[in-house]
Order: C-alpha cells, then sequence, then structure tokens
C-alpha cells in the first residue's frame, strides 16, 4: 500500500505559505474576474437586444462565438504576449490573467444572461409597453431581474466550472493554486499528497463560493425568497 | 358626429399575420362613457381588434383614431396613445419580482414622471378601489388569480386612463374568483370609464354594456345594444354563438 505522507507537505512554514497565498490568489482572481466578467457578460447580453444597432449586435454576437469557441490557455497567452505586443506596453502577468479571465468568463455569462432574457413571458413585455414604460425601462426594471433570477443558478455552476479552469494561469507564473502545488512537489516529490491536497482546497474554494453566491442571491433578489 | 368628441374611431380597418387577414374592413366608432362588450367564437380576432387600439398590434389598412391620436404602421411614439388607454390582460400579467404596490408605483414613476409620494398615494387609492389595500406588500404569487386580476385593473387605473382595454379578464379564473372580478368591472363601468371588453361573460354584458359587439371571421357582423343581440340575434353565426354560450 502506497505510504501517505502528508508531513512532508506541512512540515515546511514555506509550503503551507505558498499554498495559503496560492489560494488566496485563486479566490481573488476568480472573485474580480467574476465580478468584472459578469458586468462586461451582462453589457453583451444586452447587447444582443434586436433594438440595438446592428453593428454592435453582432460585434457582441461574434466575440462570444470567438471566446466560447477557443481553448482559456489560448486566450491566456494573446493576452499576456500578443496583446502587450500589438499595443507596445507590457503590463503585469498579474493584470493580464485578471483580463483573460474576465475576458473569458464574460462570453460564458453573456449566454446565459441572453437566454434568460429570451426566456421571459411575453406577457411582461406587453403588460409594460401597455403602461407606457419604454424598451429600455422594460428590459432593466422588468425583464433584467426576472431573468438573473430564473438563470441564477446555471451562473453559479457556470462560475465554479469556470474557477476550476483558472489553474492554468499558472502557466504564466501566476502564483496560485496550482502553482503552489507545482512548487511544493518539485521540491518534496510527494506529488500524490500534493494533488490531495490541491483537490481538497479547490473543493473548499468552490463551496466556498457557492455559499457566498447564495448570500448574495438573498441580499439582491429579496423577492425570489418570499413565501407563497 | 364630430370625431373631436369620438374616443376611438376605425374606420375600414384590416390586418394582415403575414398573408392571412386578421381582420377585415373594421368600421367602429366609440363615443366617451360607452361600454361595449366583443364577443365571437375563438380566433375572430377579439383580441386583435382590441390590440390594435393601443399599438400591440400593428393594422396595414384603414385608419384607427384613439382619443384624437392617428394610429398608423411603424408610429414613432405608440406612448402617446397607451398613456390614455389602460389594458388588463386574460393573464393578469403583474410583475412578479414587484410588490403589489411596487406594481402599481413603478409605470406612474417612470411613464407619468410622478414622485413616490404621489405614486403611492395614487395607488393605495385605486387598490382600495378595488379592496385589496391589505395586500400592498405582498408580491403577485401569494394572492389569489381573482385578487391579481384586481391588482392589474388598479395597476392600469393608476395611469389614469380614458379607455380601458379588457381581454378576456376572467377567462384565466377560477369559477369562484369570476364575480369578484366582475364586480370590480362593474363599478368602474358605472363610473362612467369608456370601456371595451372582450368577454364572455354574458350576464356582465346584460348589466352594463351600452353595445354588444359579434364578431366572426375577422369582421364585426352584428353590433346591437345587449337587449336586442342576446333576444334578436339577426345572424345566424351569432344565433349559434349565442346557442353554445348561453
Ligand atoms: N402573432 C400571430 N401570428 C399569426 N397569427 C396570429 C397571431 N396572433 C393571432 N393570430 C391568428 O389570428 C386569428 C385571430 O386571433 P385572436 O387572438 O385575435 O382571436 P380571438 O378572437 O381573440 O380568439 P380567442 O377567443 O381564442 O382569444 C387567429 O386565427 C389566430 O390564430
Ligand atoms: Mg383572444
Amino acid at each position: 500500500m502506497f505510504d501517505f505522507r502528508f508531513y512532508e507537505i506541512w512540515r515546511s512554514q514555506e509550503f503551507v505559505q505558498a499554498l495559503i497565498d496560492g489560494a488566496l490568489t485563486s479566490f481573488w482572481l476568480s472573485s474580480i474576474g467574476g465580478c468584472l466578467g459578469f458586468c462586461l457578460g451582462l453589457m453583451l447580453a444586452i447587447s444582443q437586444e434586436k433594438s440595438v444597432f446592428w453593428g454592435i449586435r453582432y460585434t457582441a454576437r461574434s466575440y462570444i462565438e470567438l471566446i466560447r469557441n477557443t481553448p482559456f490557455i489560448v486566450q491566456l497567452f494573446f493576452v499576456a504576449f500578443g496583446l502587450p505586443l500589438l499595443m507596445d506596453y507590457q503590463w503585469s502577468f498579474y493584470a493580464s490573467a485578471l483580463l483573460a479571465i474576465t475576458l473569458n468568463f464574460s462570453a460564458y455569462f453573456a449566454e446565459i444572461v441572453r437566454s434568460g432574457i429570451d426566456s421571459i413571458d411575453k406577457g411582461q413585455i406587453e403588460a409594460s409597453k401597455a403602461l407606457c414604460l419604454t424598451k429600455r425601462e422594460t428590459l432593466m426594471d422588468i425583464v433584467l431581474p426576472q431573468a438573473l433570477v430564473k438563470v441564477y443558478p446555471s451562473l453559479v455552476s457556470q462560475f465554479i466550472f469556470l474557477f476550476l479552469t483558472t489553474g492554468l494561469v499558472s502557466e504564466i507564473s501566476i502564483e496560485d493554486l496550482t502553482w503552489a502545488g507545482r512548487f511544493i512537489s518539485d521540491r518534496n516529490f510527494r506529488d500524490f499528497e500534493v494533488f490531495i491536497v490541491l483537490t481538497v482546497m479547490y473543493m473548499a474554494l468552490a463551496w466556498l463560493f457557492k455559499l457566498l453566491l447564495q448570500l448574495l442571491k438573498r441580499y439582491a433578489f429579496p423577492w425570489a425568497e418570499a413565501e407563497i | 358626429m364630430n370625431k373631436e368628441n369620438l374616443a376611438i374611431s376605425i374606420s375600414g380597418m384590416s390586418k394582415w399575420y403575414d398573408d392571412f387577414k386578421v381582420l377585415t374592413d373594421i368600421d367602429l366608432s366609440v363615443t366617451f362613457g360607452e361600454r361595449i362588450v366583443i364577443c365571437g367564437p375563438s380566433g375572430s380576432g377579439k383580441s386583435t381588434l382590441i390590440r390594435c387600439l393601443n399599438h400591440l398590434e400593428e393594422h396595414q389598412k384603414g385608419s384607427i383614431v384613439v382619443d384624437g391620436i392617428e394610429l398608423y404602421p411603424g408610429m414613432k411614439n405608440p406612448e402617446l396613445v397607451r398613456r390614455t388607454v389602460g389594458m388588463v390582460f386574460q393573464s393578469f400579467n403583474l410583475f412578479p419580482h414587484l410588490t403589489i404596490l411596487e406594481n402599481c408605483i413603478l409605470p406612474q414613476r417612470r411613464a407619468l414622471k410622478r414622485s413616490k409620494e404621489q405614486a403611492r398615494e395614487v395607488a393605495m387609492k385605486f387598490l382600495e378601489r378595488v379592496k385589496i389595500p391589505e395586500q400592498a406588500d405582498k408580491y403577485p404569487r401569494q394572492l389569489s388569480g381573482g385578487q391579481q386580476q384586481r391588482v392589474a385593473i388598479a395597476r392600469a387605473l393608476c395611469m389614469e386612463p380614458k379607455i380601458m382595454l379588457f381581454d378576456e379578464p376572467t377567462s384565466a379564473l377560477d369559477p369562484e374568483m369570476v364575480s369578484e372580478v366582475l364586480d370590480t368591472m362593474i363599478e368602474l363601468a358605472l363610473s362612467g370609464i369608456t370601456m371595451l371588453c372582450v368577454t364572455h361573460e354574458m350576464g356582465f354584458a346584460r348589466k352594463v354594456a351600452d353595445r354588444v359587439i359579434f364578431m366572426d371571421t375577422g369582421q364585426i357582423i352584428e353590433s346591437n345594444a345587449p337587449e336586442t343581440f342576446f333576444s334578436q340575434p339577426k345572424h345566424p353565426r351569432a344565433k349559434e354563438f349565442l346557442g353554445q354560450i348561453l
């Protein structure tokens, strides 16, 4: 039987610190990237309203297709290495990671929010029209709040899934949780133990995100929780 | 009659959905204060007709003038006419994410630019009128169907329309809730507002309608006072229809 020696991780102050810092980096990258990505996704979803100028509508559509049909690692490398060349300005890898995460998340969120908008009963829009609300007011006050609640579970699970893919940012030497794992196993050669610890820590973070997002829902959409 | 005094004046109006002609040469004049019941078999175009009156649907031929405002396809500001026309739908269409009070307040705030206090005052006035002020802070799904429909009526009235359109307001209700909504509508009718109501509630028609309009295959084929319409329908289709529902 394999002889587990987790002690080989715990005994080193440096390793423990790397894990903690890595987890924090992963947490913050996904949190901030998630928020920014959600805002951008919202705008992309709204851009696909029929009343929006067709140029913007098609640009948004193409962007979403582009992101959803290319691997994250390619997007990451493009933002980290390609874009700085094109713009002739080098920014930090952390900024690149955050930007890549934001751009990546936004396309997935946009698609989900869009499906929510499309699923709202036409009667709601007719009632809004009959009550003289403008298109913009109908979207912002009536359709969007309902759509967001409807797709909230899908947004949460998509976010968790995307969070789990962010380990790839370690490829551009971001010191996230995945990077910490590699850092440790390169030194103590206990790959299997490190792998197990990473699994547990990713699960714990995913669970934490779920909990936080559940609380956020209660705060943002109190009506969805009201008793019948 | 002088067109200026007409609430609604429709002449030679036709409407198509693609190739399918839903409404054919509709002529109809409604004076202010008049109460009209529209009935007819399913698919005869009743909903389409009243939805043309607040420009939820566009007509392709003829003219529609509502409260002095001419409606035409592709018109830029249908809000003008929607401001004087309130509408109540078969499926209530309350906003589920807003409380009853907020449902009544939001359109006033947005479309009429009323202050929060003023909108609230008006909302409470009409919620009292439909006899559910105590439900103001609940959400629509916490109310019965009959209560929801009365809220929908109050919400429309908050915009202080001159004309009210009803599209089968009681068809989606459980039988025991029909009368509470009809009572509200009768009270409203007696207050003197102009009303066009698509309904098969013939008791309601007898009680408040000045005129009953019978539609079949996109045409108005009979238009008469309720007593006359019910006792001596002229058209065989109307006879057949009355035979089925009475
Ligand atoms: N959006 C649409 N596109 C195409 N055809 C439509 C559309 N809406 C309605 N129709 C058709 O137009 C005709 C009239 O419909 P309408 O809803 O006005 O009838 P109605 O008299 O209100 O019937 P009901 O009693 O069933 O409500 C029907 O044959 C219907 O199938
Ligand atoms: Mg109908």
